[in-house]
């Protein structure tokens, strides 16, 4: 590389800084931002009571929810008594013809159909 | 006869004393704006919104007192060494960031935007070198740039950089000669 080469670099990181020069945003506006970053930071010394707070709120917040999910439900009805809401739709028209054992020979209507033997019952 | 306890009087000393420091800080800080700027634009990839943020961070790093002027180096010099390590970290927490996005489905933003900005795109000065510098390896680019940008020594650099001198000779030298061949192949197109 020869010396004309470098001041020809050194030409060019010129018009760089030139160009930059035009877009320096101005030293009070940065500073600004930054005072007001500042003043929204947490000071140093409420640093540790504010984490320390947030681990108490986190750790209640585990506690109550495992609490929750552990706690019996207040009426608990027993399994013996318990009937499922759905079983309304268990029955239907006719559900007495598939109460019993079918028997050979014998037809599901027969139950239905008056006979000698039962009609006077 | 005032009758102004001690621990008072001395109190009201080094507020003094601390506000001078301010004043004296914001003054040389002001001083060396448009330089911190650049080097920031440098360290960032040339994306101007993340050199101001850092900027920003770095005022006010200096401004509260958690990085202190010792006093063994010029003071612009030690601010860029400031300035690089906070670039650095915010590069790297954008990284995190960036990683976490991706795993839930999301682009993660470019580290360093390549030359296509707009605002670059719009300002032809200086363009074809910036085009250069984005294919150097970044410890050539931040050489090179407080070289010939900012006006300091290799020394000066090495320094910046947190490098041996040694190692700051030889990015030197490698990204000079790499940045020439570019610029002559671009200015033979």
């Amino acid at each position: 590389m020869t010396m004309m080469d470098e001041r020809e670099l050194r030409r060019s990181f010129e018009q760089l800084r030139e160009a930059d020069r035009d877009r320096v945003p101005g030293f009070a506006q940065i500073s600004e931002r930054a005072r007001t970053r500042r003043r929204l930071r947490v000071p140093q010394r409420l640093r540790p009571l504010v984490i320390g707070a947030a681990v108490v709120v986190a750790i209640l917040s585990f506690f109550q929810a495992r609490g929750r999910s552990l706690a019996p439900a207040a009426a608990t009805p027993a399994i013996t008594t318990w009937r499922a809401p759905t079983d309304v739709f268990l029955t239907a028209p006719g559900i007495e013809l598939l109460g019993s054992m079918p028997t050979l020979g014998a037809s599901v209507l027969d139950k239905m159909i008056p006979t000698p033997s039962n009609k006077g019952t | 006869m005032s009758s102004t306890p001690i621990p008072l009087i001395l109190e009201a000393a080094n507020a003094e004393v601390r506000a001078m420091d301010d004043v004296e800080l914001r003054r040389q800080l002001e001083r060396v704006h448009a330089d911190c700027f650049g080097w920031a634009m440098a360290c960032c990839g040339r994306d101007s919104d993340d050199a101001e943020e850092v900027l920003q961070t770095v005022y006010l790093t200096v401004l509260d007192g958690h990085a202190r002027y010792d006093g063994r180096s010029s003071f612009r010099t030690w601010l860029f060494g400031v300035i690089r390590r906070t670039a650095a970290s915010r590069r790297r927490t954008a990284w995190l960031r960036g990683l976490l996005l991706e795993r839930n489905g999301e682009r993660m933003r470019p580290e360093a935007p390549a030359p296509t900005d707009a605002k670059v795109e719009s300002d032809s000065r200086g363009e074809t070198l910036r085009n250069a510098l984005a294919h150097l390896a970044a410890r050539q680019q931040q050489v090179l740039h407080l070289v010939f940008y900012q006006d300091l020594t290799v020394d000066e650099a090495a320094a910046v950089m947190g490098m041996s001198v040694g190692s700051a000779r030889t990015h030197y030298a490698r990204g000079k000669a790499r940045l020439a061949t570019l610029l002559g192949d671009a200015r033979d197109l």
